[in-house]
């Protein structure tokens, strides 16, 4: 109706007083016929960005859409046909606006999380399972090493194991000292225990986990560095147990947190190779693009990581000196690996999402590249 | 196509930004500005005072109540601890939440989108926040902590970390997105969304003053809209004698010999605009786009 009105005015222009020149300007009148639904718009948007889609009554939810495009045909038209500046400044703010609200975020946070933990996690550890191999047999080489080196000299302990983490133990530990201060040391209670745990989240491995993942910006070789040197500490702490005829119980103090953590420790490695790939073969992309189509999926990794190494640190924490029998802490380590294993083997497959799939998503929505704007 | 309105800007405003491209599933082509350095500076130290504000209020109440029997190193843990995970919920629950801005983006008029032009994907949330504790909070905490663990020790790791926080610091500046570490994991890049107020159009339908086309085609597009801003800004004590200028200089260029009386100068200016502007536009409907004074009429 209002386009018919200001088809009709443009018909038959009102005569002007007193003979003055009459002057119709098409940006005007074009103006005129679509302001109302530009307003319109301008105000629902304004209530989703303070308050969300929720604010908007089913009627109005119909509208906002209809009203989207309306403002990017009007955008299009204002373009070739207008010079007012005000005009075109704000219509390409209100579809820019309106373009966010429509085509927004959709989940809301909770949802959101529930798409990550049970489909996309997985799906992404899945698809990295070379990457995975590739760090856990860095870390294996490191702890061999470490083994090999230890076992014959134990100076070479005192060498490859920080002092933060060795903790007073050392080529001077006995057998006994091992067995009550570390292996069967007594429960310290719940605050210390909290504290620890808190602590542990913080600790060496944490930190270099991350550094690992970060690291896979610089194409990937400090990542494999620190893996292999993650494993030299703890194949020289297998050492000095083993001299001492502790291997057993050793392994059953490590293992009841020690699968999930080390498990944290390769899934960033990894997340940190999946980077370097991408950048060190682009492929068909720009080394941005492809960082950016897969960057997600490594940090999704990361993201898995951190919440391995929580339940690494309650475990830790919380469980290792409250279970003092060395084959239920085998059996708890196990177990929960083995749950992880299904987790990230089984996780979500129905819905899985693989590296293809986001590749033909890519290029499908090719037309939808970030050009940079022609400068002038 | 849209550059004539931003050379305007920019002649107005005095600053140029950084303006991208990204084009929606309809079609369509819209300019997005890069957010400026300064806002994401100041955006981040309004969202880590939040951050801090919201763990003293959670980690005070809970010492008091667990008692610090423990020593003041299961207090930093435990408040570390906190930290940690509000800071990751805060910047991830809002991104989302609010779609893509957390409260001081929020302030200071930033949005997170992804770089394509699809929908901010909350993976592409999660990856962007996480890289945050990477490229920021874990050196600086490491960095806090130096001076205990300092004793004896080499400086190699503090200088590792010291260059570590100066490359993530200086990602921004060496790409052309302005990405830090995080944007160019998750695809996103972060843009201002200034607000922008529709005024009422400025064309008079009926004219007093006549103009002949020879007259009109003194100008261009540039021209036009710096007269559309001139005429747009508010009355003030100096602005009559900017327009009394400009007008008398655009008498002079046209030829316009009949003198003006001082109360008729902001009617002239008006009615030169309505008729420069309508002589433009249909130019421009014919093909022939003017952007300012010195392009030759009729070039394209």
């Amino acid at each position: 109706m209002t386009m018919e009105a200001a088809a009709a005015d443009r018909a038959s222009p009102a005569p002007g007083p007193a003979g003055r020149p009459e002057i119709v300007l098409k940006s005007s009148e074009f103006r005129k016929g679509r302001e109302a639904g530009w307003r319109e718009l301008d105000e629902l948007v304004a209530r989703v960005e303070r308050r969300g889609v929720r604010a908007l009554t089913l009627d109005e939810l119909q509208r906002l859409p209809i009203l989207y495009r309306a403002a990017l045909s009007s955008l299009s038209v204002a373009r070739t046909i207008a010079l007012d500046r005000n005009l075109l400044l704000y219509l390409e703010g209100l579809a820019l606006r309106a373009f966010l609200a429509v085509y927004g975020p959709r989940a809301n946070p909770i949802e959101g999380l529930r798409t990550f933990f049970g489909r996309e996690l997985p799906a992404a550890v899945r698809s990295a399972r070379w990457h995975i191999l590739i760090a856990a047999l860095c870390l294996l080489v490191g702890t061999v090493a470490g083994f090999m080196l230890s076992v014959q000299d134990e100076a070479w302990i005192s060498t490859l194991v920080p002092s933060s983490l060795a903790d007073g133990r050392g080529p001077s530990s006995t057998r006994a000292d091992l067995l009550s201060k570390e292996i069967f040391a007594p429960w310290p209670g719940a605050v210390e225990s909290f504290g620890l745990f808190a602590n542990v989240l913080f600790n060496h491995n944490t930190l270099v986990g991350i550094l690992a993942f970060g690291l896979g910006l610089g194409v990937g070789i400090p990542t494999v560095l620190l893996s292999v040197y993650q494993g030299l500490p703890l194949g020289a702490f297998i050492a000095l147990h083993y001299n001492r005829d502790l291997t057993v119980d050793f392994l059953g103090w490590l293992s009841i947190h020690g699968t999930t953590e080390l498990g944290a420790l390769i899934l960033f490695a990894a997340g940190g190779l999946v980077i370097a790939e991408k950048m060190l073969f682009p492929g068909r992309y720009s080394r941005i693009e492809n960082l950016a189509l897969h960057g997600r999926l490594a940090a999704q990794m990361a993201a898995g990581a951190v919440l391995m190494l929580f339940v690494a640190a309650i475990l830790e924490g919380g469980f290792r000196q409250l279970v003092q029998s060395t084959p239920l802490r085998f059996a708890i380590g196990f177990g929960v690996g083995a749950l992880w294993l299904v987790y990230f083997c089984y996780g979500g497959r129905k819905a899985q999402r693989t590296i293809d799939d986001i590749r033909r998503d890519a290029s499908n929505s090719a037309s939808t590249r970030v050009s940079e704007a022609k400068a002038r | 196509m849209t550059t004539t309105y931003e050379r305007t800007s920019e002649f107005l405003e005095g600053s140029r930004r950084a303006r991208r491209q990204i084009i929606t599933p309809e079609g369509v082509p819209l300019t997005v500005e890069l957010a400026d350095y300064g806002e994401r500076v100041v955006a981040l130290v309004l969202d880590l005072f939040i951050w801090l504000v919201a763990t003293l209020v959670i980690f005070i109440p809970l010492v008091y109540a667990i008692g610090v029997s423990g020593g003041s190193l299961i207090a930093i843990s435990i408040a570390l601890f906190i930290g940690f995970l509000i800071r990751n919920l805060y910047f991830v629950f809002f991104e989302l939440a609010w779609r893509g801005a957390t409260p001081g983006k929020r302030l200071v008029g930033l949005r997170v989108i992804d770089r394509t032009g699809g929908p901010l994907l909350p993976s592409a949330v999660i990856a962007r926040n996480l890289t945050r504790e990477v490229e920021m909070f874990i050196p600086i905490g490491v960095l806090l902590t130096w001076s205990k663990a300092a004793n004896g020790g080499a400086d190699w790791e503090n200088l590792a970390v010291a260059l570590w926080m100066m490359f993530f610091a200086a990602l921004p500046f060496i790409n052309r997105d302005r990405m830090r570490g995080g944007d160019l994991i998750a695809g996103t890049v972060v843009i201002s969304m200034p607000k922008r107020v529709l005024s009422s159009d400025l064309v008079e339908r009926a004219l007093q003053f006549a103009f002949t086309e020879q007259q009109l085609r003194a100008y261009g597009a540039f021209e036009l809209q710096v007269l559309e801003e001139l005429l747009r800004r508010p009355a003030s004590a100096g602005s009559a004698q900017v327009l009394g200028e400009v007008c008398g200089k655009i008498c002079r260029k046209i030829g316009w010999t009949t003198p003006l009386q001082p109360s008729e100068v902001l009617p002239f200016l008006r009615e030169f605009y309505t008729a420069e502007r309508a002589f433009l536009e249909r130019e421009q409907l014919y093909g022939k786009v003017r952007a300012d004074k010195f392009t030759p009429p009729g070039a394209r």
